[in-house]
């Protein structure tokens, strides 16, 4: 920071800035929260904020079990597949920056492959293996896919991160006489744990937003995500657009997210500003 | 850049123990390299080698699901149907509009963004959640929110437009709406890792240049940028392929009607609308082509940093 | 280390495996009826029926696609090339016949079954669901469209019976500032390449011969006059703004709202505006208001046959509607044959036209008292449905569908003269799967 003194008016730029960027952020989804609280009759009145007000949409997504099979299938399967990336990703990526092998260029050129290929044309293939071996409409038959075209962002990003590792650090502590165990764990590991926690919120998103694969690899509650349960929603009659529906599904499964960057942004913060980085 | 795969450290004319140890060392470092790329390198080419020899080849038979009797190979001339057809390049032209601009006022904004939320004074923890909840909103559900937002009498944004405007329904409108959906949700992605590398950059070099007589502008240009650079182009890198693949957006706001397609929505169409499994992968692998031009312009042109390319020298 | 992982992960795929194949236990046959997700409650109902009048032979068990149209047939045509037996029974769209009759997704039905079938339904839903002349999928629901308009903005002639007319008395209403949107589907979907086949065959012509490959659509001039309809509506003084956006949604709420006087809309519109409380309030001019006059767009809502081209000739409304087919991977073909004849009978058509507002396809309910009950429209609906037509039957209907709508959206742009050719040369293209689709 700056070692400057924060002047009223310092703190009244930063604050009107503030203000600025947590509008951005925010006005969209105030507008879809309004929107899931708005009667059926006033959601095409065009205001900002409801004239009426009724929870009705709430409970009607939760009147079914569809809905929230649909957000615990979402949860399980963005966390275990974002556990599994993370892990796997670190693995790569630690080999990549720090050891000398053949076929490393490979390895990159191949999951930059996969980060780049449509995944529209891999679609019915990935359908017609997974029905062959039993894993349609599974949560294996979800995470395997995750975690596969995850993986190229992982491993970027973490390779990223350990690069600008200083690994002088984990030979010092060897010489104070730390074992490699120690030296890793008390040196490597808060350094490389913000670059994993920022990668395991990427992967968490990419799961949770995965809209493509939800659709076309699943088929009943079992395994069915929020994305492709919310292309299900009708209306509460056949003459409603589901608008109050999908709205209300909108603001429900934003708040994990709201719940797990909460969590892992503080860790970000420490690892950022602890200082160790410093060139 | 270039490496050389035979460790250096291997050299090949001094023998002795000292020679011994290092090749040694050299194949434990292989085998523990191998060890720990084989989960992924397993998991990655065990799900996708079938699917993408498969598009492959599919790009090279004349096959429609409807009529399977009359699939036939037919080399490249798909490629040839695809390039000399006007709704290709109409698609290619609105996705490199929409890339360009919606990847370069993101890195704008999203540096804006980082530089907020790495130096501001108060509710950081705040403005740092806030800002990442347009990230982690299903696409979808966005879309729809900017989608009612914008349609005549039902949307607050509508009503701001001169009475009887349909913004959705006319092409260059309807593709500003996209950029700005676009931007809306993947500015914190970029602000994300430009954080990462603005955490990098050390307070003392800043302090520094200002006790030389730096501006802000100045450090900002000369310090922090340069020292930034390689997160600058991951960033970049990866935001410029997803950006040349954008769907949900469009699929969502306007179903690529009124010239709004991009090629993805174009290879979905023929792909799943129309069953054309042969022109729609060939679709798809032109898609893939400019998206590997564009990767490899980003690594060779500007330099973008591949990971573990001077490891060597750690 | 690397060897124990893999173990580890194939024994998780394996178990994986395992446990998805497993609980689906000796209970009998078991028929999986697949509907689209609106009205989906009526279906499920219908299938617990049917499987009481079952006896024990089999099980209806009714499971629910996706919302929207294309994404339900993509689920489907996947799932079938895919070799999925769970698929038994599915609710098709009229349209997807045709397609996948050809591609040997769906079985024909057997003969006894089809004359089961066609007795006592509708001649033009049975149509829809034959290929070369072989019945395919048995009709269950259909639909048609009327013209709803404003009671209180009518000349004293009353509604009008031809399209210019409806044009001419719109734009009057225009001059005099009072409601003057004309509502038709002219989004860029399956919409309005309803609209369009609609005004042409209403003029007489085709777009493809029975063979399902012979374009038709240049021949005479039916054609032309359908364009300079669909040119006339969009570029009428005081057209509707958004016109090319709406679908069928859209326009029932844009009539509601009070700014229009005409919509040419399906049936499920009336018992829709009761159900917003009869819409807006409107002034003596007619025009929408904000504040209570205790008269509603509800009150002075009427409706009459579709406009027709020709003078003297009523028009050919082309109809929708759902039909109900065995899939070729369906390991009971046999029960799947009978249970569509309980699925489709008249206690279930029945409900679906009272709780799920889609019209039946048997005749004898259009004179049951119950039935009229619900549908005030009933005899325009019937009327309407005498005269109906189908649109094109071919395999690469869904290619039809796309380029004619890319072409003849937004509609204010069509030029009636040039574009005939051009749409003639995209069906060509289209049923001969030649290029790409938009």
């Amino acid at each position: 920071m700056m070692a400057v003194a924060d002047t009223p008016a310092r703190k009244a730029g930063w604050s009107v800035l503030n203000i600025v960027v947590i509008l951005y952020a925010l006005v969209p989804v105030l507008w879809i929260t309004s929107l899931s609280f708005k009667t059926t009759a006033t959601v095409t009145d065009g205001n900002f904020v409801p004239r009426e007000w009724t929870v009705a949409n709430y409970q009607g997504i939760f009147a079914t079990s569809e809905f929230t099979r649909a957000l615990g299938n979402s949860i399980g399967i963005a966390l275990i597949a974002t556990t599994l990336a993370v892990v796997i990703g670190t693995m790569a990526a630690y080999a990549i920056a720090r050891l000398t092998f053949p076929g490393k260029k490979l390895l990159i050129g191949v999951s930059l492959l996969i980060a780049m290929f449509p995944q529209i044309s891999l679609v019915s293939p990935l359908f017609e293996i997974e029905r062959a071996i039993g894993l349609f409409d599974t949560w294996p038959g979800l995470i395997l896919p995750y975690i596969t075209f995850s993986l190229p962002l992982a491993i970027y990003t973490l390779s990223a991160f350990f690069r600008e590792i200083p690994w002088e650090l984990e030979k010092a502590a060897k010489m104070d006489g730390a074992t490699p165990a120690q030296a890793f764990r008390s040196v490597i590991v808060p350094l490389a744990a913000p670059g994993v926690f920022t990668t395991a919120i990427l992967v968490f998103i990419f799961c949770w937003n995965d809209f493509l694969f939800a659709i076309s690899l699943t088929s009943t509650e079992a395994s069915r995500t929020v994305p492709a349960a919310i292309s299900n929603f009708t209306g509460s009659s056949q003459f409603e657009e589901p608008t109050g529906s999908i709205a209300a599904a909108a603001v429900v499964i934003t708040i994990p997210i709201i719940v797990f960057v909460l969590l892992f942004q503080r860790r970000i913060v420490a690892g950022l500003t602890s200082g160790a980085v410093k060139g | 850049m270039t490496t050389t795969e035979v460790p250096a450290r291997f050299p090949v004319d001094t023998p002795d123990t000292d020679g011994k140890r290092r090749s040694e060392g050299a194949r434990a470092e292989r085998r523990l390299a191998a060890m720990l790329c084989a989960p992924a390198v397993i998991v990655m080419v065990a799900v996708t080698a079938y699917p993408i020899g498969y598009a492959i080849w599919l790009s090279l038979l004349r096959y429609d699901l409807r009529f399977p009797e009359q699939s036939q190979f037919v080399g490249l001339d798909n490629y040839v149907a695809v390039l000399t057809d006007q709704y290709w390049w109409s698609a290619f032209t609105v996705t490199i509009a929409i890339t360009v601009i919606s990847v370069a006022i993101e890195l704008v904004l999203g540096l804006a963004l980082a530089l907020v939320m790495h130096r501001t004074i108060m509710g950081r923890g705040t403005v740092r959640t806030v800002v990442l909840i347009p990230y982690g909103i299903v696409t979808v559900a966005a879309a729809f929110s900017w989608q009612y937002a914008w349609t005549p009498e039902t949307g607050y944004l509508a009503g701001l437009l001169p009475d009887g405007s349909a913004p959705l329904t006319e092409q260059i409108p309807a593709l500003a709406i996209v950029v700005l959906a676009e931007v809306w949700k993947t500015t914190p992605f970029m602000a994300l890792l430009l954080l990462a590398g603005l955490a990098l950059v050390p307070d003392d070099l800043l302090r520094a240049a200002q006790v030389d007589g730096a501006g802000p502008w100045q450090r900002l240009t000369k310090v922090i940028l340069p020292m930034m650079k390689p997160a600058i182009l991951v960033a970049l890198l990866f935001r410029t392929l997803d950006a040349f693949r954008v769907f949900d957006n469009i699929y969502v706001l306007t179903r690529g009607n009124n010239g709004t397609g991009s090629v993805s929505i174009l290879g979905y169409d023929n792909l799943f609308g129309a069953f054309n499994l042969g022109i729609g992968s060939a679709i798809s692998i032109l898609t893939f082509v400019c998206v590997a031009i564009i990767a490899f312009l980003f690594v060779k042109g500007f330099g973008a940093a591949a990971p573990g390319a001077d490891a060597e020298r750690r | 280390m690397l060897t124990r992982f893999a173990v580890l992960l194939g024994a998780a795929l394996l178990a994986a495996g395992l446990l998805a194949g497993c609980g689906s236990g000796d209970e009998g046959v078991v028929l999986r009826f697949y509907t689209p997700a609106d009205a989906a409650t009526q279906y499920g109902q219908a299938a617990v029926d049917c499987t009481d009048q079952a006896g024990g032979r089999y099980r209806i068990e009714q499971q629910t696609l996706p919302r929207q149209a294309d994404d339900q047939r993509l689920q489907l045509a996947r799932r079938i090339v895919g070799g999925d037996e769970t698929l038994d029974i599915m609710l098709l769209d009229v349209t997807w016949t045709a397609e996948f009759a050809e591609a040997e997704w769906i079985l024909p039905f057997p003969p006894e079954a089809a004359a089961r079938a066609q007795e006592g339904t509708l001649e033009v839903a049975y149509e829809t669901g034959t290929w070369r002349g072989e019945l395919f999928a048995a009709p269950l629901n259909t639909n048609t469209q009327l013209l709803w308009y404003r009671e209180d903005l009518m000349p004293p002639s009353g509604p009008p019976g031809r399209w210019d007319e409806v044009i001419a008395i719109a734009e009057g209403l225009a001059a005099q500032d009072r409601p003057s949107w004309i509502e038709v589907q002219a989004a860029q979907y399956e919409g309005i390449t309803v609209w369009f086949n609609t005004l042409l065959t209403s003029a007489g012509g085709r777009i493809v011969a029975d063979d399902g490959t012979t374009v038709t659509l240049a021949e005479g001039d039916a054609a032309n006059r359908a364009l300079e309809i669909m040119s006339g509506v969009a570029t009428a003084r005081g057209v509707d703004p958004s016109l090319s956006q709406r679908d069928e949604g859209a326009a029932r709420l844009a009539m509601e709202s009070g700014r229009a006087v005409f919509q040419v809309n399906y049936p499920f519109v009336l018992p829709g505006i009761e159900e917003n409380n009869g819409g807006s309030p409107i002034d003596e001019q007619g025009n929408p208001t904000d504040q209570d006059t205790g008269r509603q767009v509800g009150d002075v809502f009427d409706w009459a046959p579709y406009p027709s081209v020709v003078e003297g000739e009523p028009a050919s409304v082309t109809i929708g509607g759902l039909n109900l087919a065995v899939s070729s991977t369906s390991r009971h073909p046999e029960q799947a044959f009978e249970a569509i004849q309980c699925l489709r009978n008249r206690e279930n058509q029945l409900r679906n036209a009272r709780e799920g507002g889609v019209p039946p396809t048997l005749e004898a309910l259009y004179t049951d008292p119950a039935f009229q009950e619900a549908y005030p429209a009933w005899e325009a609906i019937k009327t309407s449905l005498d005269n109906a037509s189908v649109r094109p039957e071919s395999p690469a209907y869904q290619s039809i569908s796309i380029v004619l709508s890319d072409a003849l959206n937004p509609p204010n742009e069509i030029d009636p003269d040039a574009m005939v050719d051009d749409l003639a040369q995209r069906v060509e293209d289209a049923v001969n799967s030649q290029g790409l689709v938009p």
